[in-house]
């Protein structure tokens, strides 16, 4: 799978990258997989699996394209 | 006193006469600067129902009290007058040099009365001031005035407040900028000053804030930590790393990115104008305000040159872009460059053109009226012709100049429909339908539709983020939908105002205090006391924020604003087109209800919005009673 991190989730990507590209040998549950990834929950305000929007239980195969968003606020 | 070196500069352009008042400290802790200040003036100073453009009206630039303190985001300044565009409270804040120039040159702010017999500047420089011709200057675009400015007093390190052609023309949304990068763009305060012959503001100064500050090595202290902890906090890191860019692909993911005139929320051509494009086709440095750890700021290529006037932000890009249609990076960074040089509110320009569209589109406007320009949405040269045409009051460009508000009085049918706009001023790049409580700022606001009313609703959803977790020091205890109504919803409202109303009394910048953004509200009172050396609680500041916000409102009951200007475009309560918010709507009924709610929470009359005398007591503003209508 490809995990794409827009607004400031960037921040806890390893290495602060925009992307990552993940082996996923069986589905699994998103939520799963970014806290293995340690990145807060709390703080995923969007997901869009395939560009189709997504709760964080939906599960994910290996031939997904993955993004979530943090909450956008003004300015 | 502390924190201040409490001198304003009062000019009188008239009778050509400059003198310095010093205010008293027990005053200035009721109106410790910005809009506090400015409210206070513009009510006791200047009458009701005087016209934008004559010389009676009052035009006030007032530093915070923190502006120019060594603190990461504390670089703001306000100007403020009756606004030509919605007729009521004028305010617009700014970045950038200016401010902390002008508190180094040992004033916390200047009050403009009158107007020059012919064009002037003012030249502002360690405690003295004096007036200049401004004739060769006029009519000549920004950065022109801001080199020749500088080549004139020797100095190339003067910082230039200006309006540009526009402000001139008195265009009703010109703004004012300084250094070319930083703007008070809304409401049209540049065009006040273009009534009073005023062309710029120069200033430079030698002294130091610490000079001021009551304690200077505690607020020396909380500066090296805020510098610091700007990488420390995903949401400043990222400010840092995208601006205020990367906002763009999230909204549309959301359904909340203003498309084709708020017909739409989500932008099929996203890709062309997101964060990883404008970094690859326009992107050449990052730059900052004055000590601000934060460095929002873009740089760009405009059509392989690089610009002298920065790079557009994020309200340009939406206003520009995806509000009118268009995908085209360039073209979006060359009407930012046009809005700079000519110095127009880049927000109510894109708005104003993309009503203008639509209103093409439905045949209320024709090749006719626009002298043959096929002003679609998605005709990037047709917006960019418009720009120039606003600017220089041309052919149709002279109608939009008033704003879409006139306009749409002016063509008729229903052109009312699509200006989206409230109280006259042009919506921001925020769609209510998805964040409520920006719909409710649009529509309260004292200075029309303002997207920094109050930190967005989609900051305190979550209960364990951390922006929720910062805001639950302002009192903030429970999370709520971002679409959402009701009591506990306008109880975050007026926190939240109060908060940001204060950011907008002593200088801080909406992208530095906490929700939106990194400093946490202890280390935000810790900075207005290490400086002023007063000892305030939260509720002490959220009061002063308050009652800036009440002066404001007076002044607009004054001048005869109702209930019924306290509302929002119709469009609003109909549904988005397309996107993930498809068909949802704001829910009129809890709009007015909360909206009520709202009222009695602000100790104003649940029906009629007036500030009651309870509250004025409450604010010490007891001798604005008499401003207020009876009955």
């Amino acid at each position: 799978m490809i995990l794409r991190a827009g607004g400031y989730l960037t921040y806890y990507m390893p290495g602060r990258k925009k992307a990552l590209r993940m082996r996923l040998p069986a589905a699994r549950p998103l939520a799963e997989i970014l806290t293995d990834l340690q990145i807060p929950l709390a703080e995923v305000d969007l997901v869009a699996v395939n560009r189709v929007l997504a709760d964080l239980d939906v599960l994910v195969q290996d031939e997904d394209e993955v993004t979530i968003y943090s909450s956008v606020n003004g300015g | 006193m502390y924190g201040t070196s409490a001198k304003i500069l009062r000019v009188d352009l008239t009778q050509r006469e400059i003198r310095t008042e010093i205010l008293p400290e027990d005053f200035y802790r009721l109106y410790p600067g910005g809009k506090a200040l400015a409210g206070y003036i513009l009510l006791n100073e200047m009458k009701a129902g005087v016209d934008p453009f004559s010389p009676e009206n009052v035009l006030v630039i007032a530093n915070g009290l923190l502006t120019g303190a060594p603190v990461s985001t504390a670089t703001r300044y306000i100007v403020s007058a009756r606004s030509p565009l919605t007729l009521g409270y004028g305010e617009s804040e700014a970045g950038g040099f200016w401010g902390p120039e002008l508190k180094m040159a040992g004033f916390e702010a200047v009050v403009v009365k009158g107007r020059a017999s012919e064009p002037l500047y003012l030249w502002i420089h360690d405690g003295e001031a004096e007036l200049k011709s401004a004739s060769h200057l006029w009519g000549r675009l920004t950065a022109e005035v801001q080199e020749a400015i500088r080549a004139e007093l020797g100095d190339e390190k003067i910082r230039v407040l200006q309006i540009g052609p526009a402000g001139e023309k008195l265009v009703r949304f010109a703004g004012l900028t300084n250094d070319l990068r930083h703007f008070n763009g809304r409401n049209g305060l540049g065009a006040v000053m273009g009534s009073k012959n005023l062309r710029a503001v120069a200033v430079r100064g030698s002294q130091r804030y610490q000079s001021f500050a009551a304690d200077p090595e505690a607020l020396m202290a909380l500066g090296r930590k805020l510098a610091k902890g700007v990488k420390e906090n995903p949401i400043s890191w990222d400010l840092q790393d995208k601006g205020t860019l990367g906002i763009v692909e999230p909204m549309n993911a959301g359904g909340i990115l203003p498309t084709r005139n708020f017909r739409q929320g989500a932008f099929e051509a996203v890709d062309e104008v997101k964060w990883d494009a404008y970094e690859k086709q326009l992107l050449t440095a990052r730059r900052s305000c004055y000590a601000c750890a934060v460095r929002c700021k873009r740089e760009v290529a405009v059509n392989g040159r690089v610009s002298e006037y920065g790079g557009p932000e994020y309200e340009t890009l939406g206003a520009f872009g995806p509000n009118c249609g268009i995908s085209d990076l360039q073209a979006i960074a060359q009407a930012n460059e046009l809005c700079n040089a000519y110095m127009l509110d880049s927000i109510s320009t894109g708005a104003t053109i993309s009503f203008a569209m639509e209103c093409f589109e439905h045949g209320l406007l024709t090749l006719k009226d626009t002298g043959g320009i096929d002003l679609r949405f998605g005709n990037a040269q047709a917006m960019l012709a418009m720009v120039e045409m606003i600017a220089r009051r041309e052919g149709l460009g002279d109608l939009l100049a008033e704003g879409s508000r006139r306009a749409a009085e002016k063509i008729g049918g229903d052109a009312a429909f699509f200006a989206m706009q409230v109280k006259g001023q042009e919506l921001a790049m925020h769609e209510p339908r998805g964040k409520y409580n920006v719909g409710m700022g649009y529509a309260i606001s004292e200075i029309g539709a303002d997207h920094l009313v109050v930190a967005h609703d989609t900051a305190l959803v979550n209960p364990e983020s951390l922006q929720f977790k910062g805001a639950t020091a302002l009192g903030i205890t429970k999370a709520l939908p971002a679409r959402s109504f009701g009591r506990e919803k306008m109880e975050h409202f007026y926190t939240l105002e109060r908060w940001n109303s204060l950011e907008k009394v002593i200088g801080y910048c909406f992208f530095g205090p906490t929700p939106r953004s990194y400093i946490a509200v202890e280390d935000v009172i810790t900075s207005i006391n290490a400086a002023s050396g007063w000892s305030l609680s939260v509720e002490d500041a959220l009061l002063i924020g308050e009652r800036a916000t009440n002066m404001a409102r007076i002044f607009n009951l004054r001048e005869g604003f109702t209930r019924k200007d306290d509302t929002l475009p119709e469009r609003l309560f109909q549904g988005l087109e397309n996107g993930s918010l498809q068909g949802c709507a704001l829910p009129r009924d809890e709009f007015e209800e909360s909206l009520s709610i709202l009222y009695a929470l602000k100790g104003w009359d649940p029906q009629t919005g007036i500030p009651t005398s309870e509250k004025l007591r409450a604010l010490s503003l007891d001798w604005a009673a008499v401003m207020l209508p009876q009955g």
